[in-house]
């Protein structure tokens, strides 16, 4: 189990050089010159020649890795050439955000696709199951953009349920950051007012998010719940004369999580792509929005800085994911 | 399991609704509290001497105060604000520009701003030699210790005789000219950047406006300085939020979370037109939008066949039909609202007369070309790819069949930069408030620009404009760039479209907001 832990992030150390490699090289044969969007259109020759000498710029595209990775291997991402600050700091003033939201969208899946898909199969084909279905096929189709913007459409701005854009109102001040994730920071600083502020500004950018990833956990959870409940353990546990209500939270729902834990695994990565989308409509100050910016300017340090961000992420996710099966299949075992 | 993660949300559900219920957001915005949202995602740094980009901009024109200033839309006649007099001496071989500074001017720091404080701010931005320190080093011909404290309260700046004491009083309204203190600048110091890592989002200014914080794709919030030498502002904090999405701005404003909102599309800006609590309004800016036909790609070297082009353009049917009230037809290189703006607007689509012109240029039965458009929207609104396909479907009219590339504007730059385009679509504006900060980029090609990028080497026209630059007889000098315009107008190798406006949405109640086209507004007018 050890050296399995050990192997797998070994092998993150594998993933991230050839991430690395891709992304660089990739992004330094994209036509565009990132020098004239950093600077703008009107800089003068001499400006541009040295602004691509102070990033290295001038240089071969090959040398340009080297000085880059080790920079990295040193815990320096680089500067940003949009913002031109060192791509570290920007991440860390990005990712909680991404990280809070994100986070809400994932709870999201489970607390409510892993419920809707169990009362879907268990009552299969009544009304239930169809209202289920039918929101599972919608979330699974329609754009985040499009129901971000009917969701503040419907919830902000007719009905005034809900704030608007933004992670926390403009006149309230931000607590203190610590972790500079908001929900935490005001429950350290017990704050309770922000808490709930930043709670009601959380919830419709973490359904927008999270309901595609709800959609398919409560799908993947119907259809293994379907084939675990016809089951012939299954039966014998009714035939033992358990309650449906044990024999569906405590037999079959367990044996139903692997597929599913592997869908809220893979899901993670929609989250990624999708919180692109989400925090411009929601005015989210974000990774997502960050990297898109940094994107559209060619900024090659951001843009590796974020990709690696990724790159680290998503295994981990993935190994806890894995590490997860152990306690829902005992037969699980990794050597 | 499901039953236990049901247990875990509820209290997270009903905190949320708890919070949805009792909302302090809902609550009108304050009385002294300006809400104003944008798109600020260009915004990379607040210091005087680095920012250029235009929301920054707008924020450091509030923050740190300008020797002299225009008001309001006028761009012809610098007002008096840290300096209360100046003059411009002939020294033979230079100018020599000197400023009286107001008396008991203090920075928001307390210190008081002196002629050392206007010698520091200006050295330093050349010094620092960031992206706005060519209009000192290079319009205005300066170096560091060109700027001398003759006394407390007087300074001289000594310009060489080939640059224009008109543009560089035109530039030192700019954010470029703002005075930051100087003891308050370099007591945050790291390394030897003077400061600018710190004024990256700190002021150490002497405007109506401090920097209380920013926070990068979120917000910047301003507050009044107690300092302030002028008239106390109205607003004692304004909150400058980045809500790139125009619809919700739109949302915003009518539901009244924001007081002016300023990326609204046409569509959005009438219909907040019609609310009872909103009212909109126009600001003008100094940008053009043109599109760019490279002398260096045949038939496009032939001087009637640009003419022709330019005849066949419906220019009033992209005013009114595309931007719908966004902008307005100008066809001469100087925008309305600086000096020796060219009224004169010669071209209509006339099929018959471009046929004729393209006969004349021995290309009758048409030939083929490439239009390079940018992806997204153009100043005014509209995507650039509908002014694209407007200007393809007049072109085609008369023969000429064009091929739209649309790109990612950085991609589009490079190639336009390196004299690789056929015919572009763009836009451009000054760097400073005068005429020279268009005629040198669109007529001079060793000024390396947009003349450059077309090969349009015009000797006697970017002569003619180097000469009107320096000129002090105003007379004299709206004749030369009025001769200069004509010229370009007939024999350039540019279709100018239009000047983009911008519509604001407001609140009913904001009062004194007024749009300076070289792009801010000046918050401490602002009321509500």
């Amino acid at each position: 189990m050890g050296r399995y832990i050990v192997r797998r992030v070994l092998f993150i150390g594998v993933v991230l050089f050839g991430v690395s490699v891709l992304t660089f090289f990739v992004s330094h044969i994209v036509p565009g010159d990132p020098v004239v969007v950093a600077l703008g259109e009107h800089a003068r020759e001499d400006q541009i020649r040295d602004f691509r000498h102070k990033y290295g710029l001038d240089r071969p595209v090959v040398v340009q890795y080297v000085i880059y990775m080790n920079g990295l291997f040193h815990g320096d991402l680089g500067i940003s050439i949009r913002t031109r600050r060192p791509v570290l700091d920007d991440l860390r003033d990005f990712f909680p955000a991404t990280a809070e939201l994100a986070s809400a969208a994932w709870a999201t899946a489970f607390v409510i696709g892993i419920p809707a898909g169990v009362l879907s199969a268990v009552y299969k084909d009544r009304l239930l199951d169809h209202v289920v279905r039918i929101v599972a096929l919608v979330g699974a189709s329609v754009p985040i953009f499009w129901l971000g913007l009917v969701m503040l459409g419907v919830f902000y701005y007719r009905l005034r349920w809900l704030p608007g854009p933004g992670r926390l109102d403009v006149f309230l001040a931000q607590p203190h950051a610590v972790t500079r994730l908001l929900l935490v920071d005001s429950v350290i600083a017990g704050d309770w007012s922000t808490l709930a502020n930043a709670t009601a500004h959380l919830i419709l950018p973490a359904l927008a998010l999270g309901y595609f990833s709800t959609a398919l956990v409560a799908r993947m959870t119907r259809s293994a719940m379907l084939e675990v409940l016809g089951q012939d353990y299954v039966r014998t546990a009714y035939a033992k004369g358990l309650t449906a209500r044990r024999v569906v939270l405590l037999h079959a729902l367990k044996n139903a999580m692997i597929p599913t834990l592997t869908i809220i695994g893979i899901s993670f990565g929609s989250l990624l792509s999708g919180a692109v989308l989400t925090e411009t409509i929601f005015a989210w100050p974000g990774l997502g929005r960050y990297a898109t910016a940094s994107a559209v300017s060619l900024d090659f340090p951001a843009v590796m800085g974020v990709t690696l961000l990724a790159a680290v992420i998503y295994p981990i996710v993935n190994l806890v994911v894995d590490l997860a099966y152990l306690f829902f299949d005992p037969r699980v075992r990794y050597a | 399991m499901a039953i236990r993660m049901m247990r875990m949300a509820l209290p997270i559900v009903i905190v949320a609704l708890v919070a949805s219920f009792n909302q302090p957001g809902r609550a009108a915005v304050p009385r002294d509290t300006l809400v104003y949202v944008k798109d600020i995602s260009d915004m990379i740094s607040l210091d005087p001497a680095v920012v250029y980009e235009f929301s920054g901009v707008e924020v450091a024109q509030n923050v740190y105060d300008t020797l002299v200033q225009f008001e309001g839309e006028d761009l012809t006649t610098p007002k008096p604000r840290l300096a209360t007099s100046w003059t411009i001496q002939d020294a033979g071989a230079s100018w020599k520009l000197t400023f009286k500074l107001r008396p008991g001017v203090k920075f928001s720091t307390g210190r008081p701003l002196t002629a050392k404080s206007v010698v520091f701010s200006f050295d330093r931005a050349i010094a620092l030699n960031k992206s706005p320190a060519f209009l000192f080093r290079e319009i205005a011909g300066m170096k560091e210790g060109d700027t001398k404290a003759l006394s407390d309260d007087t300074v001289e700046v000594t310009l060489p005789k080939s640059s224009s004491p008109q543009a560089f009083l035109s530039i030192l309204t700019f954010t470029i000219g703002g005075i930051v203190d100087p003891d308050e600048a370099m007591a945050h110091q790291s390394g030897s950047d003077r400061g600018e890592a710190w004024l990256r989002n700190h002021s150490a200014a002497a405007g109506p406006y401090m920097v209380e914080r920013w926070d990068p794709e979120s917000q910047v919030v301003l507050v009044a300085n107690p300092n302030y030498w002028g008239k106390k502002p109205a607003l004692s904090r304004i909150i400058i939020r980045h809500i790139a999405e125009s619809s919700n701005q739109k949302f915003l404003l009518e539901n009244g979370d924001a007081d002016i909102a300023s990326n609204l599309t046409p569509e959005q800006a009438r219909d907040a037109a019609t609310k009872p609590n909103l009212k909109v309004q126009t600001g003008k800016s100094l940008q053009l939008v043109y599109m760019a036909m490279n002398i260096g790609q045949k038939p496009l070297d032939n001087v009637r066949v640009r003419e022709a082009i330019r005849s066949a353009i419906d220019y009033d049917g992209i005013v009114r039909d595309l931007l719908r009230g966004t902008g307005k037809k100008i066809q001469t290189i100087i925008p309305e609202g600086l000096f020796g703006y060219n009224s004169n607007t010669p071209f209509q689509a006339d099929p018959t007369r471009a046929k004729s012109l393209l006969s004349e240029g021995g290309v009758a039965s048409g030939f083929s070309v490439e239009l390079m458009v940018p992806t997204g929207p153009a100043p005014g609104g509209v995507k650039w790819s509908d002014i694209g396909a407007k200007i393809q479907s007049d072109l085609a009219k008369i023969g000429i069949k064009v091929d739209l590339r649309e790109i990612a504007q950085a991609q589009l730059l490079a190639i336009y930069r390196a004299q690789r385009a056929q015919m572009t679509l763009i836009l451009w504006g000054p760097d400073f408030p005068d005429p020279d900060g268009n005629v040198g980029p669109f007529t001079d090609y060793g000024a390396n620009s947009i003349a450059f990028r077309n090969l349009y080497k015009d000797d006697r026209l970017a002569q003619l404009g180097r000469q009107a630059a320096v000129e002090r007889d105003a007379a004299k000098r709206k004749e030369m760039y009025r001769d200069l315009t004509e010229r370009v107008l007939h024999q350039g190798p540019y279709v100018i479209l239009y000047q983009p406006t911008i519509p604001f949405g407001l609140q009913k109640n904001v009062t004194g907001f007024v749009w300076s086209p070289i792009g801010w507004a000046d918050f401490s007018k602002v009321a509500k």
